[in-house]
């Protein structure tokens, strides 16, 4: 776990030990750089040691030093890698997971990737070749920026630090401040900044000093749904999941660090707790985080689950003061804004479970890859509904799209009215923002074309080729809102606190085999059938938490905008960089802040994204700057 | 010349409809020189004019293929109710599903009941197969993995005899001209622990070693979607061919132009069964191609590790690509073991399997005389 960050412009590695300066809170245990001087290319790692803690020191060369890698993430497997390669004669100097990626290059080239179980993103440098090599693992777990410009390229695990060294690119792009506040988050590849950009998820990039050229490739995606209908016994299926699943907790729980479990009490983390207390000879820490305000309690059922399991329990209260006094400086620190609701509370869940575990287990990915997210269901049954009566269903939709109103019970009707497909997803799960921008927008954000994000969607969900829309949206969920989203909200809460969490579900194993399954597994029912048929007796969820719920560890956002957070918000509308600067409306976002501070509404969904992008914008931006 | 003794085979699978259990049935009943033989069986499309083009004696039952588990009860009443008329005084029920006929046949009439168990149905249905195992006065297994599989439902009640499917040498096995290095697989898309998907994940290993690798995959069935959509997933759409249900020539055309077959299957998960015995291995080796396999079930006795093909670890892809490659690369290697397959093939030749299937009938009618 750590950040790394190049050039290839840099032959006294300068640049790179500025980025890696900025990168510090990734990897406080120890710093490395590596150039080479015939051609000026530098890779630099800071390193947060979890395995090998004292032979892991980075970058790292192979038995000749011709070839380095500077290396940010796990590889699950390199017991096996490693065991592999010593018998096919690659001598290994440590006990590092790093070091099988320099004989794996050795023996595969660039399609080592495909041997690697993990989380990762990489930079080797072949001296011979006088070639840069980057990946980024499958699901887009660790983050990786680029910025090329005349033949240079500069990478690193976080985009402040390229900006940092290129204090130029730092400005904003419109339309990714556009589909920032109607997403949440900056979808990728692009970045909040027109400069740098971002390697997609399972992606390689390659880089001569001869051509002085990147060229990009895609080694693995999510697989497309299968055609047609599947009628496979189901016990083989429960029983083929659970073989995955098991393998993915027993290799995620090998770290030379303790490890423990984040446990919200849904299906997907009691799961994991369940195969992490049988893998573990001691008994498993849990960590659950509770509020002392709003109506959201999972620390209850995380308790109930705890003690059927017999689990090490901790449990942590996010007063509101915390909030207050936390939530700010977090939000602004990040190093593109994120609106996700959970961060703060992952966040202060990952600080206080720093001191007593490295290493924390979570159960990212099960609702995009089993079909936990309810709109999935509500969605495919919409469609199947309007293909048995489709003048009624349009008459319906016609009407609640040109009301014109939003009450709740409209926004209701809205997003299970008949529209395109991708319109009906964005509105589901933006409550609708994508309508708020007129009259929020300023004139910097005026001349943003309006399709831009839908198309950005589509693009990224590809082809409607299947049967299913259920299906479609899993797997658009897969590729979008899953690395750009609730995977950057993993990584950074969990780096800012100098913890790492592993996924469990993103196991490519898993992964594959929930994407070769029949739809009525993910579709059919309450969703998620693999997972309720794998878990323990008596452990499965009630019912109505499984029904609303969205993700894990949900916050009372609407509360703490009225708590500690509103004058925050309020002092953000008056004098915040966004607002000064001509991108946001002042009147309109104040008369927001006043019906919701009065309780006559929640705006919650349109306030949260304006203070989390305001907050982050007065530190890019500088508060006053003209 | 005293009348020959009367066989009544009962199978859910005989030809015209493809298939291991098929053409096994097949060969039975046409190898059993010694035997008066009638076959009951299911019907399938294309049946009439099977049945019209041979000399066998065979009783098709009409069934609906809406009816599900309705078409066993279907065979199995049309079974007993032919050898009420038959008589016979050996019954070889080819499949589990057909051991409660062959059983009540047994009480009727006295005639001892031969079962042959292969693999997948034990797993599927273990109540029957203890059933079946229970009730026949002998029972063939297969392979070895089967025989463990039998004593796994409780044990069988009489001797289990080891005898392996056979295999049909090919008139034709030269070799032909295929420009790319080619692995190939032949298995109907049906069931996971044939191990499609790990040759998907393998191949990329194995295109950095032989670039210019393509994997034909014969046979069709629910899987091919998601394998198909798997592939893509890695970039592999240009390496990779689903042909489909090839016919005979097609097929036997890619087993003389594919430089090996590989097929790693594993064991399933949970309690259901595996690979029983593999026959493709042995049909490649007949042409003179090295194997790659699992190191589990039913392989370990169709393949010669080492000699007739290379046996690794079936669930990992790393293993797989590394076999892969070798059999591709290492030509002396590939020729020795192809050599060595084709050698070994003999020994498996139908009509030495049937001659052996039919020595143990006899030896069993004798027995109960």
């Amino acid at each position: 776990m750590c950040g790394i960050a190049g050039c290839t412009d840099d032959p006294n590695g300068s640049a790179v030990r500025v980025m890696s300066a900025t990168q510090r809170h990734r990897g406080p245990d120890d710093e490395g750089l590596h150039t080479d001087s015939r051609s000026g290319v530098s890779i630099g790692v800071r390193r947060l040691a979890i395995l090998d803690l004292p032979g892991g020191h980075q970058p790292l060369s192979n038995e000749d030093g011709t070839i380095w890698v500077a290396f940010n993430g796990e590889i699950y497997n390199y017991p096996q890698l490693r065991k592999q390669l010593l018998a096919r004669g690659h001598r290994f100097a440590t006990n590092c997971d790093t070091e099988v990626l320099v004989h794996l290059y050795e023996e595969f080239g660039d399609a080592m990737v495909h041997a690697l179980e993990g989380m990762f993103a990489f930079a080797l440098w072949d001296e011979r070749r006088q070639r840069l090599l980057l990946a980024r693992d499958r699901f887009g777990e660790k983050p990786l920026f680029l910025h090329e410009s005349g033949g240079e390229l500069l990478f690193a695990s976080e985009l402040t630090a390229l900006l940092e060294v290129k204090p130029a690119l730092r400005e904003l792009d419109p339309a990714a401040v556009d589909a920032f506040f109607v997403l949440g988050y900056v979808p990728g590849p692009g970045t909040i900044v027109p400069g740098v950009r971002q390697l997609p998820p399972g992606c390689l990039l390659i880089w001569e000093q001869e051509r002085r050229h990147c060229e990009q490739r895609s080694w693995w995606a999510p697989p497309r749904e299968p055609s047609g209908h599947l009628h496979e016994p189901f016990p083989a299926l429960v029983a083929e999941a659970e073989r995955l699943f098991t393998e993915s907790v027993r290799t995620r729980m090998i770290a030379d660090v303790p490890v423990g479990v984040f446990l919200s009490g849904g299906i997907d983390s009691t799961l994991v707790t369940s195969a992490a207390t049988q893998a573990s000879s001691q008994q498993v820490k849990t960590f659950t985080i509770g509020y002392d305000v709003g109506s959201f309690d999972e620390t209850s059922q995380a308790r109930r689950v705890a003690q059927g399991l017999d689990t090490e329990h901790h449990e942590v209260v996010l007063t509101e003061a915390e909030v207050g006094a936390r939530a700010p400086a977090l939000l602004a620190s990040l190093d593109q804004p994120l609106a996700d609701q959970a961060l703060v509370s992952l966040h202060a869940l990952s600080e206080f479970a720093r001191p007593l575990v490295t290493v924390a287990l979570g159960g990212e990915g099960a609702d995009e890859l089993f079909g936990g997210y309810p709109r999935y269901r509500w969605i495919e049954r919409a469609g199947r509904l309007e293909s048995a009566a489709p003048l009624a269903a349009r008459s319906l939709g016609g009407l609640v799209r040109h009301s014109g109103r939003w009450g709740s019970a409209q926004r209701l009707l809205e997003r299970a009215a008949p529209a395109p497909l991708l319109e009906r997803h964005l509105d589901w799960v933006t409550s609708g923002r994508r309508h708020r921008r007129d009259s929020l927008y300023g004139p910097r954000l005026a001349a943003v074309g309006t399709e831009h994000i839908l198309a950005g969607l589509g693009e990224r969900a590809g082809p409607a080729d299947g049967p299913s829309p259920g299906r479609r949206l899993m797997r658009l969920d897969q590729v979008d809102y899953l690395p750009d989203d609730v995977l950057v909200k993993t990584d950074r809460a969990s780096m800012l606190a100098s913890l790492e969490i592993r996924t469990v579900y993103l196991h490519r194993g898993l992964a594959e085999f929930a994407a070769s399954t029949d739809s009525s597994l993910h579709l059919g029912g309450r969703g998620k059938t693999l997972l309720h048929a794998m878990l323990p007796p008596g452990m499965d969820t009630p019912r109505r938490l499984n029904r609303f719920r969205k993700a894990a560890f949900r916050a009372p956002t609407a509360e703490w905008l009225r708590g500690p957070l509103g004058p925050v918000l309020r002092d953000q509308v008056q004098n915040g960089a966004i607002f000064e600067q001509g991108w946001f409306e002042r009147i309109p976002a104040e008369r927001l802040l006043r019906e919701h501070a009065a309780a006559k509404q929640d705006h919650s969904d349109v306030l949260w994204p304006l203070l989390a992008l305001g907050l982050w914008g007065d530190r890019m931006l500088g508060r006053n700057a003209a | 010349m005293p009348p020959r003794p009367r066989l009544l085979i009962i199978t859910p699978d005989f030809p015209p409809a493809r298939g291991g259990i098929q053409v096994l049935s097949h060969r039975l009943a046409v190898g059993m020189k010694g035997f008066h033989t009638r076959v009951i069986t299911s019907d399938a499309s294309g049946a009439a004019e099977f049945d019209a083009s041979g000399d066998l004696a065979v009783r098709r039952v009409r069934t609906d293929p809406r009816l599900g588990k309705g078409r066993n009860i279907a065979l199995n009443a049309a079974a007993f109710a032919a050898a009420l008329r038959f008589r016979p005084q050996l019954t070889l029920s080819v499949h589990i599903v057909a051991s409660p006929a062959a059983a009540l046949v047994n009480r009727v009439t006295g005639a001892p009941t031969v079962q042959y168990f292969h693999a997948k149905e034990i797993g599927a249905k273990p109540r029957l197969a203890a059933f079946a195992a229970q009730r026949a006065q002998a029972t063939i297994a297969v392979s070895s993995y089967t025989s463990r599989l039998i004593a796994a439902t409780g044990g069988a009640r009489g001797a289990t005899s080891l005898i392996p499917p056979g295999v049909d040498l090919p008139a034709e096995a030269e070799p032909l001209p295929e420009p790319r290095p080619t692995l190939l697989t032949i298995a109907r898309l049906e069931d996971r622990y044939k191990g499609h998907d790990v040759l998907v994940r393998a191949l990329p290993l194995i295109r950095a070693a032989v670039p210019d690798v393509q994997w034909v995959v014969i046979g069709d069935g629910p899987l091919r979607s998601g394998l198909e959509r798997l592939s893509a997933a890695h970039g592999m759409e240009d390496a990779v061919r689903f042909l489909g249900a090839a016919d005979d020539e097609e097929r036997n055309s890619w087993l003389r132009r594919a430089h090996a077959l590989a097929m790693p299957s594993r064991l399933p998960d949970g309690d259901f069964a595996g690979e029983g015995f593999g026959i493709v291995y042995l049909e490649a080796g007949a042409y003179g191609k090295p194997v790659l396999a699992g190191n589990v079930a039913g392989p370990l006795d169709a393949v010669a590790d080492g000699e007739s093909g290379l046996l690794v670890d079936p669930a990992d892809h790393l293993a797989v690509a590394e076999g892969a490659t070798k059999l591709l690369r290492d030509r002396e290697l590939a020729q020795r073991l192809g050599a060595a397959g084709k050698a070994r093939a003999q020994d498996f030749a139908w009509p030495r399997i049937g001659e052996r299937v039919e020595a143990l009938l006899l030896a069993q009618l004798a027995g109960s005389a």
